[in-house]
């Protein structure tokens, strides 16, 4: 603003304006009286502007200071609806049974990393959060997360009380940075009534790839235009291939990346020959009309798929948007000399921040949240799998166990179970395994050229980390 | 301001006590949003810059690699890929919803009846939120049950796969970024009212005919709302996201990986937030060119009142 703005502004204005012309004698002292009075108001106005500031700024000091007085950790978690509520449950049972720490819970979707990375990257991160299992190396090993084993030590648990292959399952050069809440795995499951309608037994899923690509041939259905109706399979998770076929995407002993492994150039020729044999621009077409797989119009609850990878979250799925269907679950096909007990694995961790306020009540609370009593009771409320031994034999959990879900558990326990790779480049290298298949499926790069640059690629991001 | 004793060349003006006052409480009252522009516009935007010679991943310190994280832009295939995909949503796009944009404005500024009503229809799907409006056009394009399909069988045409074809994928958006045309219709509308009545009753009493009135004035006193139009197309297309990150997520075969979103999944999905900041740098340069070369290229702008 400038002077002559001011000086307009003042004979306006309500506050003063009367006064001005009640003192005002001549032109010229009216002038001057008007400054002194600019002045004050001026003054007022910054004694305003410095209150208003300066309560602000304080506000925003003495509030995280208040909370942290009353013992008390924030926990982020990932669950909405009923499966939030039931994670809510166990929050107050253990807010009502101790009165040391008080858990304070939000429902926080993960999303992607945004939401990870700025409160991480913040000065005041949340005590507790979920993450997806793909952050928590990228994490950990940039130092934003908490080192679990000594805390686990102390609390007397180790590797013998999880799931065979899950206790290394987010470390990193072992170190321990999560503990997962729960787990998913993956299976085979087939659609009966669409194998008995074509003539195949109903109860003879294949058990090799090459009785896979006989019966998904025999079960594809396409309409006079050429158009898909139904499809017999479509191999959607590609790295399962990569392990049924002997493959890996990493060496479990020394982290080295095997991108261009010899099994999974086997398995990425034989997912190129899926997608020349039924055309991928067709069956993009196809899946374009699917429906949202948590819904009645998934493609397999609806015949349009016939035989699909599908986790365990399916049992309860299917109760609940697929009463009638009549499935089967088992392990994945593979080809001779391949593994023939391939056990995908993902999920989601919980997490302590290394800058969280309040660690040892953080830890006190995941500790009690991870026994096996309450991890039956999240798994159960959520139909995953618990990552304990002594919580799949609890009654809470037991009871919830069909024999398609038993075929799930059966998988982790005897299968070989692998996770995405524990490296620091997280998505990056699945992001590159999407790009080697979109370059196999436009014919740009040979299965083996594709994997190489993947390979290469990865590396190359490694590197930033060594 | 600048009001005041005369000065010796080189020395600033001096400001009276008073001056310096209103000064400071001018500074002092615009402070939050000074404070606001600082913090999360500027300093973001300085950071970026340094970031983008960072290996950076937003929870560790970053560490200086200087133009390495240009060099793996160049070579990177995909970069090259977004930027294509960009440039050719931008090249189709903007000339297409200008020109439609334009002869909606100009049917909509003929005197009829229900005006009011029909500007309103026009404009309205501007105002729906851009993910209700991805997620719609999603099943109008679906291959089998979407009605764009649907109504090309009527007439005996095999619609394309559309989004979830590579070769259909990009005409499919450009298609439904015409969905927004209402915004620039809406600015052209004003342009057309400000052109003076007294122009075309000059035209007509000279025998202009529609296309010379169009042509020799409604054009040119249009060419300023136009350029905007076109700069606003520009940067709202390069910057492209929300509909794309919801429609086809950059798929099929990255036929719709966009700039934007590229940029997106570096910073959020791989933790590259110091190549996803070299990126942003790079898509500022090449905004920045082309607004220079738009700039450059604007003697068709006619300005009322200068020579």
């Amino acid at each position: 603003m400038t002077n002559g703005e001011h000086r307009n502004a003042i004979p306006n204005d309500p506050m003063h304006g009367a006064a001005g012309a009640r003192n005002g004698h001549g032109a010229e002292a009216r002038s001057d009286r008007r400054a002194t009075r600019v002045t004050i108001q001026h003054r007022r106005s910054l004694r305003l502007w410095l209150t208003t500031w300066s309560t602000v700024l304080g506000l925003a000091l003495v509030l995280p200071t208040t909370a942290m007085a009353q013992t008390e950790i924030t926990f982020w978690y990932a669950w909405g609806g009923s499966e939030g509520q039931a994670l809510q449950a166990l929050v107050d049972e253990y807010n009502q049974g101790q009165s040391e720490v008080q858990v304070r819970s939000s429902f926080v979707p993960i999303g992607d990393g945004e939401r990870i990375l700025a409160t991480l990257a913040g000065g005041a991160p949340p005590d507790l959060i979920t993450v997806w299992d793909w952050m928590v190396v990228p994490l950990g090993a940039s130092g934003a997360l908490t080192a679990l084993d000594e805390p686990l030590a102390a609390a007397g648990v180790t590797e013998a009380d999880y799931l065979p292959g899950i206790w290394t399952y987010g470390s990193y050069q072992g170190v321990k940075y999560g503990l997962p809440t729960t787990l998913n795995v993956y299976g085979f499951m087939w659609n009966k009534d669409v194998f008995a309608e074509a003539g195949l037994d109903p109860e003879a899923p294949p058990r090799t790839i090459a009785e896979l690509d006989a019966i998904a041939e025999q079960l594809t259905v396409t309409d006079a235009r050429g158009n898909l109706r139904r499809l017999g399979f479509f191999p959607n998770v590609s790295s399962i291939y990569f392990y049924a076929f002997g493959g890996q995407l990493y060496d479990p002993e020394t982290l080295e990346v095997t991108i261009d492994h010899p099994g999974n150039v086997a398995a990425m020729e034989w997912l190129a020959r899926y997608y020349e044999t039924y055309d991928i621009n067709k069956i993009r077409r196809f899946q374009a009309g699917w429906g949202d797989l948590a819904s009645p119009y998934n493609p397999f609850y609806r015949g349009q798929l016939a035989m699909q990878e599908g986790g365990q979250w399916e049992v309860a799925f299917t109760r609940q948007y697929a009463p009638d269907l009549n499935w089967g679950v088992t392990t994945f096909p593979a080809p001779e000399g391949g593994r023939p007990d391939v056990a995908p694995v993902q999920g989601s961790f919980w997490v302590v921040p290394a800058r969280a306020t309040n660690q040892d009540g953080a830890l006190d609370f995941l500790t009690w949240l991870t026994a096996p009593e309450q991890s039956a009771r999240f798994a159960a409320a959520l139909a995953n799998i618990p990552p304990r031994q002594a919580a799949l034999d609890m009654p809470v959990y037991r009871e919830t166990i069909t024999p398609e879900l038993q075929t799930y558990i059966d998988m982790l326990l005897t299968g070989y179970v692998y996770t995405p790779p524990p490296l620091p480049v997280g998505l990056y290298l699945s992001e590159q395994l999407n790009q080697a298949l979109a370059a196999v499926q436009d014919g740009t790069a040979s299965p083996r050229e594709a994997l190489e640059t993947a390979q290469r690629n990865v590396l190359r991001e490694l590197e930033k980390y060594r | 301001m600048a009001r005041g004793p005369a000065t010796a060349p080189g020395t600033r003006p001096k400001m009276s006590a008073k001056q310096r006052r209103e000064l400071w409480l001018g500074l002092a009252f615009v402070s939050p949003w000074l404070i606001g522009f600082v913090v999360f516009t500027l300093y973001p935007v300085v950071a970026s810059f340094y970031f983008s010679f960072t290996d950076y991943n937003v929870v560790s310190a970053p560490r200086w690699v200087g133009l390495r994280n240009y060099v793996d832009l160049w070579n990177d295939p995909l970069f090259a890929k977004s930027l294509y995909n960009t440039l050719y949503l931008a090249a189709i796009g903007i000339p297409v919803s200008l020109f439609l944009s334009l002869v909606i404005a100009m049917l909509l500024n003929r005197k009829m009846r229900f005006q009011g009503v029909f500007r309103t229809i026009y404009f309205l799907p501007s105002v729906v939120p851009a993910v209700a409006v991805a997620l719609l056009w999603r099943w109008f394009l679906n291959p089998d049950f979407g009605p764009v399909n649907q109504m090309l069988e009527a007439v005996g045409i095999a619609g394309p796969g559309w989004l979830a074809d590579p070769t259909w994928s990009k005409p499919a958006l450009v298609l439904t970024g015409l969905w927004g045309v209402g915004g620039s219709m809406v600015i052209y509308l004003a342009g057309l009212q400000n052109v003076p009545v007294q122009l075309y009753e000059a035209a007509d009493l000279d025998g202009a005919s529609a296309w010379q009135r169009l042509r020799y004035v409604t054009l040119p006193m249009l060419s300023p709302v136009i350029l905007f139009n076109l700069i606003m197309g520009i940067i709202t297309s390069f910057q492209a996201f929300t509909n794309i990150y919801v429609m086809t997520g950059g798929g099929p075969s990255n036929s719709t990986l966009v700039y934007a979103l590229y940029l997106y999944q570096n910073a959020f999905q791989f933790f590259r937030m110091g190549f996803a900041s070299a990126m942003a740098w790079v898509l500022m340069v090449i905004t920045a060119g082309a607004l220079v070369l738009i700039f450059r290229t604007s003697g068709w702008v006619y300005y009322e009142g200068r020579s």
